[in-house]
């Protein structure tokens, strides 16, 4: 079997998920990622939706990406194990070691850091890389184009700044 | 907590968008084509931050320009809706800042976060421990701080809004444009252990 696709069939694989999700025969909405988070947070900490205006706001979009996150975590499983064969327990990148360091301290402090902030950001921008780039770019969106332009224009100044330009020996 | 998640596929079953099993089928099939693609790796997104990858940026164009197309089309036929995101400006640009910031260090996004706890890495399941806080910072404090932060509505625009009897034509130049952007941007790649054994 295959062990990986190229960029061009995941990408038309992607639009024709995307469409049939966005179809009636589907589910009539976009795919979206980043609501189930703060979701997840008021069932885990037992937030009262009576109490929090922002979980009440979020019921309905919150449960239906929770779900999809659910069959995304088994989907990402069975694949990764069956058919990309790339299943094992890591803990730093082999891109992390070449172009930032080999301490498992730091990488687990920046990506406890950096996820803390991914979804302060996605919230606050309403949405992330599925909910406004394939969703929101998809619809033409405005909303989406904004916050598009800014993470690319952020992500290439911190992959610039933040990294070392020659590689390190793994 | 146990009642709360039975909410969450009650929620599911009575919203409308689907069956709780087809939105879990989409689930799967979200998170096989993004394995199977392996757009969910660090190298290919902290890849493409240091511009040493661009598997993402080509996947994410391709579909984008494909999908405009389609929709409009869809649309037109009666198939499917449009669900516009409002310009809220201050979230959007802080909101960007923050979220690309992140993205760039995290080498993961929400969407390819969990299909990369699922082969295995640690880090990032570190990381979604970070986000469920963030989520929760973000749900404590909405009304007093985030709310002010994110601004005033100023509506759901789409890019055909003013092209009236040619939003179309728009719509074909937009995917068209898309589709050749992904094509033109030059194919490098990063690779990580699990391609190297395989070279090996």
């Amino acid at each position: 079997m295959i062990r990986r696709i190229p960029w061009w069939a995941g990408g038309l694989l992607m639009a024709l998920l995307l469409l049939f999700t966005f179809s009636v025969f589907g589910a009539d909405r976009p795919i979206g990622a980043s609501t189930y988070v703060p979701y997840f947070a008021g069932l885990l900490f037992n937030l009262d939706p009576e109490q929090y205006g922002y979980l009440k706001q979020i019921d309905g979009a919150g449960a239906w990406e929770g779900v999809m996150l659910l069959g995304a975590l088994f989907g990402g499983f069975v694949t990764s194990v069956f058919i990309t064969k790339s299943f094992r327990f890591s803990v730093i990148p082999t891109a992390w070691k070449k172009y930032k360091n080999g301490s498992v301290l730091s990488r687990l402090a920046w990506s406890f850091a950096s996820g803390f902030f991914m979804i302060i950001g996605a919230r606050l921008a309403g949405g992330c890389t599925s909910g406004h780039f394939l969703s929101g770019m998809s619809q033409t969106a405005v909303s989406a184009m904004i916050f598009g332009g800014v993470v690319m224009a952020t992500l290439l100044i911190t992959g610039r700044l933040f990294y070392k330009k020659e590689a390190q020996d793994v | 907590m146990f009642e709360r998640i039975m909410g969450m596929f009650d929620t599911v079953a009575n919203e409308g968008h689907g069956s709780i099993a087809l939105v879990f089928v989409i689930g799967i099939l979200f998170g096989g084509i993004i394995q199977y693609s392996r757009v969910d790796k660090f190298e290919k997104i902290a890849g493409f931050a240091m511009l040493r990858d661009t598997v993402v940026p080509k996947m994410l164009f391709l579909a984008v320009g494909v999908a405009s197309i389609g929709l409009y089309f869809m649309i037109e036929a009666g198939w499917a809706h449009y669900h516009i995101k409002p310009i809220l400006l201050g979230g959007l640009i802080i909101g960007g800042v923050i979220f690309g910031v992140s993205m760039a260090i995290f080498g993961k996004c929400p969407g390819t976060g969990p299909v990369s706890i699922a082969e295995g890495r640690i880090d990032v399941l570190v990381g979604a421990i970070g986000g469920l806080l963030g989520g929760l910072v973000f749900t404590l404090f909405y009304e007093p701080v985030f709310k002010t932060i994110m601004g005033p509505d100023l509506g759901k625009s789409v890019l055909t809004g003013g092209a009236g009897d040619y939003g179309s034509v728009t719509i074909l130049v937009f995917g068209i444009a898309l589709v050749a952007v992904s094509m033109l941007i030059p194919l490098r790649q990063e690779f990580d252990e699990a391609d190297l054994n395989r070279l090996g």
